[in-house]
């Protein structure tokens, strides 16, 4: 029988400490039911994992993102983007609509497909996308905001973000389609061609930084000294290799609609075809909030009077929503690279940059 | 054989280009060049001359095929109306709106219109009867204001008017030059009465001359629209279109 005091005291002990709300809250949290709810919401961990950065955030990222990036893309393409559904405000709910219109369309499994695994595969794909933020630290140095505190924290969620391909391997596979088995083919092609880099360059950061533990690398972003000023080469390596993990453009290789229309996915339509479409999204996200806190300070900036530790969070989100927006409007500049062209830069450009910056990494680990 | 090898950049150029490139694309993000019309809110100013939907003016019309003749779509169909004049019908699913038939109609009894966005239920729809070209298909205007494209030095611009644009032109259809049909050699005639049978207007009459047993051709150049169907159709080639003086 677990004694619910000593879990609530637990929880009280380790509070997200917001002051504005303080005086609303306090008589709340003597509240019996009530009480308990707001105790385990501002638990620090149930915070940052449900709430800020995770999962609720997470939501209302995959619910905007994409209206961003077709405004920002439209308005550089001399378009407007869209703006029928609600035009006051600028078509802000059309991805709302959207996955009303995914909701209540059919969803037609062809019969040559892997019934269980077509369905599964976008579902399960939330574990990797998911799990990752356990470790993810939205505080700043000294002052952590992390769900799981793990020495191993960084390769654990490097290790769960390499499993998101496989996922979409498997879609590709049950979806038993021409298209869709081209787009896996180069899905598995590029997956290398990233992810050793990708790899290399996150070992770079855990030398410069000397620990592996998300509240360490956080703590040694202390001021200024962000990880993208002590280690440039290995952000802009670390950029390259998350638009090439996300498959945006000019990496789009494996979804070429022109090509393989939306490959992995091609066979995918209503609400299983909406939760495909947002994979790319969920990890873009998860890839950016690692970046944020690799290489950005992770929450680091001035704090926001009366929100205290709240601010810590936003500013993580607001950074990585940066981070998001940059790498989402690259389709409007770039047109997409071959395969060929893809993995040279893969196992060539990308390996050198990589190597260069574990060697920057150990020369300012000298020097510092 | 000559083969063109792709351009050589060094990494200074590389790294210009996509400097370029990333700060155009933050420049548009700010600062816009929208060059899309806000359809049905607003239209697109087209040019008088826009080759749109076919209007028809029977009165004009002198029942002379041409359009129908010249259509490269054979989208023109001749009907007979009641009073047993043939006029033209418009099939829309086949006209590729080059509006040749306007150009040609000589009595200017077909105009254009701007109207550019009708829809049809069906394909029979398509099929325009006569009664049907004669007023303008009914429009639910939308549009406040008009649009139209400037370029200027490098780039398009967008200018905005307020309030609706005319759609039905008021460019006066052509007059046409009045003609009238003139036999040339009245001494090849075999009177087959062809042009009596198709000139629609009445003009063209036969009467026997008793005492030489033989029938003569008659145009009456008060009742000849100039339509050039006895022209066309003539066994001996003898008729022509001639100015009316
Ligand atoms: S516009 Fe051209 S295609 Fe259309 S009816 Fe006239 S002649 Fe025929
Ligand atoms: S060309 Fe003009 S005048 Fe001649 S039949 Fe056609 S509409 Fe009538
Ligand atoms: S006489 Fe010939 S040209 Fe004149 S209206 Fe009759 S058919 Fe037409």
């Amino acid at each position: 029988m677990i004694d619910i005091n000593a879990v609530i005291s637990m929880m009280m002990n380790n509070q997200v400490d917001i002051p504005l709300l303080q005086p609303l809250l306090k008589p709340m949290l003597e509240m019996p039911l009530v009480g308990y709810l707001i105790a385990l919401v501002l638990w620090k961990p149930f915070f940052v994992l449900i709430l800020m950065p995770g999962f609720a955030t997470l939501g209302i990222m995959l619910l905007i993102l994409p209206w961003i990036e077709r405004k920002m893309v439209g308005r550089m393409q001399w378009r407007v983007g869209p703006r029928e559904i609600s035009p006051h405000t600028r078509g802000i709910i059309q991805l709302l609509a959207d996955s009303l219109r995914f909701l209540f369309q059919e969803v037609i499994i062809h019969k040559d497909a892997h019934r269980s695994y077509f369905l599964q595969f976008p579902f399960l794909y939330f574990i990797p996308v998911l799990l990752p933020l356990l470790f993810i630290n939205a505080g700043t140095a000294g002052n952590p905001l992390v769900p799981i505190v793990s020495d191993y924290g960084l390769q654990l969620m490097v290790a769960l973000i390499c499993l998101m391909p496989v996922f979409i391997l498997g879609v590709g596979w049950a979806s038993n389609n021409r298209f869709a088995f081209i787009g896996t083919v180069r899905e598995a092609f590029l997956y290398f061609a990233y992810e050793i880099p990708f790899i290399i360059v996150v070992l770079a950061m855990i030398v410069l930084y000397g620990t592996s533990n998300t509240v360490g690398v956080v703590n040694a972003q202390s001021g200024v000294w962000w990880g993208i000023i002590q280690n440039p080469l290995a952000a802009l390596t670390f950029f390259i290799a998350m638009v090439m993990a996300t498959a945006r453009l000019p990496f789009e290789i494996p979804e070429a609609d022109q090509e393989v229309s939306f490959g992995p996915f091609v066979e995918y339509s209503g609400i299983a075809f909406g939760l495909a479409y947002v994979m790319g999204y969920e990890k873009m996200y998860v890839l950016s909030a690692l970046m944020t806190m690799l290489f950005l300070g992770g929450g680091s900036g001035p704090v926001i009077p009366g929100l205290g530790e709240l601010s810590y969070a936003i500013w993580f989100v607001l950074k990585t929503l940066i981070v998001l927006v940059v790498m989402a409007n690259l389709r409007g500049v770039y047109p997409r690279y071959r395969l060929d062209q893809a993995l040279k830069i893969g196992w060539g450009a990308m390996l050198i940059l990589a190597l260069v910056a574990v060697a920057w990494s150990l020369v300012m680990g000298v020097i510092l | 054989m000559k083969k063109v090898a792709t351009p050589e950049y060094d990494i200074k150029d590389k790294l210009k280009y996509h400097v370029s490139a990333l700060s155009t694309a933050a420049k548009e993000v700010v600062m816009p060049l929208n060059i899309t019309t806000h359809y049905p809110r607003e239209r697109r100013k087209w040019p008088d001359c826009f080759r749109g939907y076919i209007l028809f003016d029977p009165e004009r019309c002198i029942s002379c095929f041409e359009c129908s003749f010249v259509c490269p779509a054979n989208a023109i169909w001749m009907k007979e109306a009641p009073s047993g004049r043939y006029y033209p019908t418009l099939d829309y699913g086949k006209c590729i709106f080059c509006h040749f038939c306007v150009d040609s109609c000589p009595g200017g009894a077909l105009r254009s219109t701007k109207i550019h966005d009708v829809a049809y239920k069906n394909m029979d729809e398509m099929f325009t009867h006569t009664e049907e070209m004669i007023e303008p298909p009914e429009i639910i205007r939308e549009d406040e204001g008009y649009v139209e494209y400037e370029i200027d030095k490098e780039d398009l611009t967008l200018k905005r008017t307020k309030g609706k644009d005319k759609l039905i032109v008021d460019v006066a259809p052509s007059q046409g030059v009045p003609m009238v049909s003139l036999c040339i050699d009245r001494g090849s005639c075999i009177a087959c009465k062809v042009c009596e049978k198709v000139c629609e207007s009445g003009a063209v009459s036969s009467l026997l001359d008793e005492a030489k047993m033989i029938i003569k051709m008659k145009i009456d150049s008060e009742k000849c629209t100039g339509c050039g169907l006895c022209v066309k159709e003539c066994s001996m080639q003898i008729l022509r279109l001639v100015r009316r003086e």
